[in-house]
């Protein structure tokens, strides 16, 4: 079933003013991000992906948990957390993914991460195919497609001049109920969505073995020589879309203060060093290590899946080319030394 | 520049082979269009990876202080100007480190391909012509006007401190030095506010410019020291400029105006802006300008009475 | 909707009384504002707690007091950075935020039944102080076997709880043995690296459970004794410090391999430390 462009931006303007509505914006020089709109028109059309990832709706870059007022030797302590009904729409399938990943972190045994989940559980992502692929996207290899609908509440098909409509949840199916009535695919229409349901990204890599072979690699040498060239930046994690490791610091004014997190990456040295100076994480060779086991071995203990989605922007942004396909070959073809 | 890959090669596995050196430091080819990516070849055999041509965009003096053993560096003009300054600082030993100078005929701005054809697919570079296949079309280009931009207001393309050249040196252009720098002093502060507070706005605190400056070496930087605090981990136009002020005012006098932190950049901020000007002001006032000799002092490193002062503020 | 576990409850900063020498171990007293919190606050030896020293941050410190000692917390904190040396300088009567209880705690349970061998260096003896008093409480002791303490320190001034360490010598429950690096004037007990110490003291590995903590070169050269003395890894105790933030298991800085030590620790037998990377 589909709907036009034209009444769907009916129905998305309607929607906006209703919701907090987020969808990918081009910038004067052609960059595209997720940014807040008011009207179908200033959505940009034929994006690639943006630029960076749109898990900052959910996680943004910095946040207040907590602000609180000192008073002699009393103080008052306010929650800060604060929460708006969203759409986020045109989120692609590789981010669309990351979500559910990031759901089982914000999520454990014990603990359920409020800031999160509420904004997760108020927002409704709108996620929609890929018709482009980029050289870098790597979806494919990572268990899913250009044209995967997981981790969407309505996922949606770019048919030129009208959308192919899936509704996928509740929460997708109470915003649909502004969409006016649906009409038929045409034949040519099914065409388009067969010829994009059916692609592939074009780069690839194999992980089927890696989760396995990284089980007894922790002191493989391979990782002596893998990172040196990188320069210990926080670009690839600030790009990755499933990267979520975060600080916790206070911001102070006189006797005001406020308690805030804010992204952090295991590629900084910082990130594990102990007040007396220790650190476990001391050298870049123990801080790639850690990303690529968390990515490829840990995360998969942890919470079933890997947590890389293919998108490929920590490729774009790398100031060195450090390129985690051929991270990921170099590990499918070190040999294992049993000691 | 085939021949001075030849060259480069030969020069590498005789170090190598000699054992002159444990580890030369060069450029490979990348995994992606346009792009190569820093190596560490530590053994006659692997010198054929080794590349030279207008993608070696890193500044690979970055890597040297943390590079163990002996080392051989691929060194261009701004590369060996960073060298300069390490060793002024006593953070390198000249004796420690074999310099392959290259001189430069400047590094391609991939973005500026990909703002106007997408993502590149194939690329490739001869005789000064580019000719790239992107996702929305191919193009060729003069490599001229896809040259980088610290590339066209370059000075010193050839390398200031060598042990062996490579190739034949490239003649300097003689055009008005920082006139970049004169024309953003020439516009009204509202414009100057106004593009700093838009180029700010983009910087999303990942650090790779202050990690791809081979000046940037504090094993503490001022943003990660937390007693004091000097800045709070806010992402927004004020706290970035903070940060990136306070990058040029460490860098001043040192910065050798590589571009690394601008190319390094994945959010495409300009970052060499404020450090140009930094760089300009230097030389006017203390006729300055780092890293074009291990003999002459850098400035912050000479006091005399009469060094004007201009940029006091007196009550 | 849940609590939110970033928010901390409100506790009064009752004592901050020096404890070492040196003066750079304090040792603060918490007070419950109502009985509300502290029935919230239900935890075990071991578990540790987020401290905010609010304006300067927040800190995990495991909790020296044991369950058994109603209405407070203690906190026996080294001065070294931002909110240790916040805490050290702050008057009482000041309120500060805690979070927790966090972590894991000493398995107990697995104790009932057996001989325990506390075994403390230097100001890591604060979760092992909770253990000891709370095995020691009238309710609990008949649970235990014997519980020995082998508790060292670089000198007599650095070492913790002096009241209660002299209380403890003649207390029949508790058999206690202290140490310290070199002689020292007025000091009777023992001299000696706690590696030297627990070979002498040779606690039976039968039936025994033994805990360490204390600095890494320590529990290097302990380990060894005690695989000596034949306990096997499963009944060697220890509990690990990490930077943490969050303390829930989430930010990411604090995981050795598959675990962090947040959530999943800070407890871990020798045996489940093996099987780990030593990233730690």
């Amino acid at each position: 079933m589909k709907i036009s462009k034209e009444k769907f931006g009916q129905s998305f303007d309607a929607l906006a003013a209703e919701y907090k509505t987020i969808a990918p914006v081009s910038d004067a020089a052609g960059v595209v991000n997720y940014e807040a709109v008011e009207s179908f028109s200033e959505v940009k059309q034929n994006y690639l992906n943006s630029k960076l990832p749109p898990k900052s709706f959910f996680f943004p870059q910095h946040e207040k948990l907590l602000s609180y007022v000192k008073e002699g030797k009393d103080v008052t302590v306010k929650n800060e957390l604060k929460v708006e009904k969203t759409i986020l729409f045109g989120v692609r399938p590789c981010d669309a993914k990351a979500f559910l990943l990031l759901d089982t972190v914000f999520k454990n045994d014990m603990f359920t991460d409020p800031y999160y989940f509420e904004r997760r559980d108020n927002t409704v992502v709108i996620g929609v195919a890929c018709n482009k692929i980029a050289p870098t996207c790597f979806c494919s290899s990572m268990g899913f497609s250009p044209a995967s609908s997981a981790g969407a509440d309505i996922f949606l098909i770019d048919l030129g001049d009208s959308y192919q409509v899936e509704i996928l949840t509740e929460k997708g199916k109470a915003l649909a109920a502004v969409f006016p009535e649906l009409v038929e695919l045409t034949v040519e229409d099914q065409t388009l969505v067969d010829t994009i349901k059916s692609a592939q990204t074009t780069s690839q890599v194999d992980v089927s073995t890696i989760t396995s072979k990284l089980e007894k690699f922790f002191d493989h040498s391979y990782w002596d020589t893998l990172q040196e060239k990188c320069i210990g930046c926080n670009s690839c994690t600030f790009s990755c879309p499933t990267c979520h490791c975060f600080d916790i610091s206070e911001e102070v004014r006189n006797n005001k203060g406020s308690r805030v997190r804010t992204w952090d990456g295991c590629m900084a040295p910082l990130f594990t060093l102990h007040a007396s100076g220790h650190n476990p994480r001391d050298k870049k060779k123990s801080r790639w290590r850690q990303r690529m086991m968390h990515k490829f071995n840990y995360f998969v203990h942890n919470s079933g899946d890997i947590s890389c989605v293919g998108c490929g922007r920590c490729i774009k942004s790398c100031p060195v080319n450090l390129d985690i396909r051929q991270v990921i070959d170099g590990v499918n073809k070190a040999e294992l030394v049993v000691n | 520049m085939n021949n001075i890959i030849n060259d480069i090669r030969e020069t590498a596995r005789q170090l190598l082979a000699d054992g002159k050196v444990d580890v030369v430091i060069g450029y490979e080819k990348g995994s992606l269009p346009l792009k190569a990516t820093p190596c560490f070849v530590r053994s006659a055999q692997e010198v054929d990876r080794l590349i030279w041509d207008e993608t070696c965009e890193n500044n690979l003096a970055s890597f040297v202080a943390n590079t163990p053993g002996k080392k051989a560096i691929i060194a261009k003009g701004c590369d060996s100007r960073s060298l300069v300054v390490l060793i002024q600082e006593n953070q390198l030993l000249r004796d420690d480190v074999y310099i392959i100078g290259v001189s430069c005929p400047g590094v391609v701005n991939k973005r500026k391909i990909e703002a106007e054809i997408g993502e590149i697919l194939e690329a490739t570079i001869a005789e000064g012509t580019i000719s790239v296949k992107g996702m929305e079309g191919s193009k060729e280009y003069s490599f001229a006007d896809v040259k980088d931009a610290t590339c066209q207001t370059c000075r010193y393309p050839n390398p200031v401190i060598e042990d062996i050249h490579m190739g034949v040196t490239i003649e300097v252009s003689q055009s008005t030095p920082f006139a970049d720098v004169i024309e953003m002093e020439n516009k009204p502060d509202s414009e100057r506010q106004a593009y700093f507070n838009q180029q700010m706005s983009k910087c999303i605190r990942c650090y790779a410019c202050r990690n791809a400056c081979p000046m940037c070496y504090c094993p503490e930087c001022f943003v990660d020291c937390n007693s004091p605090k000097w800045l709070t981990g806010g992402v927004n136009r004020a706290e970035n400029l903070m940060f990136q002020a306070g990058r040029v005012l460490h860098l001043a006098g040192r910065c050798v105006d590589c571009g690394a932190c601008a190319r390094a950049c994945p959010q495409d901020v300009d970052i060499r802006a404020m450090n140009r000007k930094s760089a300009k002001d230097v030389l006017v006032m203390y006729h300055h300008e780092a890293g074009i000799s291990e003999t002459i002092k850098p400035a912050l490193n000479e006091f005399s009475a009469d060094d004007p002062e201009a940029f006091l503020v007196k009550e | 909707m849940e609590q939110n576990p970033y928010l901390p409850i409100k506790m009064r900063l009752i004592k901050n009384l020096v404890e070492t020498e040196d003066r750079n171990i304090n040792t603060f007293t918490l007070e419950f504002l109502n009985k509300q919190d502290e029935e919230n606050f239900k935890y075990l030896p071991g578990q540790f707690a987020e401290i905010s020293a609010f304006g300067h941050g927040e800190a995990p410190f495991g909790i020296a007091t044991s369950p058994t000692e109603p209405g407070i917390l203690k906190f026996s904190v080294a001065k070294v950075g931002c909110v240790s040396n916040a805490l050290h300088l702050m008057e009482e009567g000041t309120m500060v935020g805690v979070r927790g209880p966090m972590g894991n705690s000493y398995p107990i349970e697995d104790f009932k039944g057996k001989n325990v061998v506390i075994i403390g260096g230097g100001f890591a003896f604060t979760t092992l102080r909770s253990l000891a008093v709370y095995m020691m409480d009238e309710k609990h002791r008949a649970d235990y076997g014997d519980i020995t303490v082998i508790y060292g320190a670089r000198n007599p001034g650095l070492l913790l709880y002096k009241d209660e360490l002299a209380e403890w010598e003649t207390n029949p429950n508790i058999n206690l043995v202290t140490t310290i690096d070199k002689e020292c004037d007025g000091w009777c007990q023992r001299v000696g690296f706690i590696p030297t110490i627990t070979e002498q003291v040779a606690p039976s590995s039968v039936n025994s459970y033994a805990v360490v903590c204390g600095p890494p070169v320590m529990i290097k050269y302990t380990l060894p004794v005690l695989e000596k003395l034949n306990f096997p890894p499963e009944r060697i105790i220890t509990s690990l410090e990490m930077r943490m933030k969050c303390g829930l298991g989430i930010c990411g800085r604090c995981n050795i391999g598959t675990e962090y030590v947040c959530k999943d620790g800070p407890v871990f037998t020798m045996a489940q430390l093996k099987e780990l990377p030593s990233e730690y």
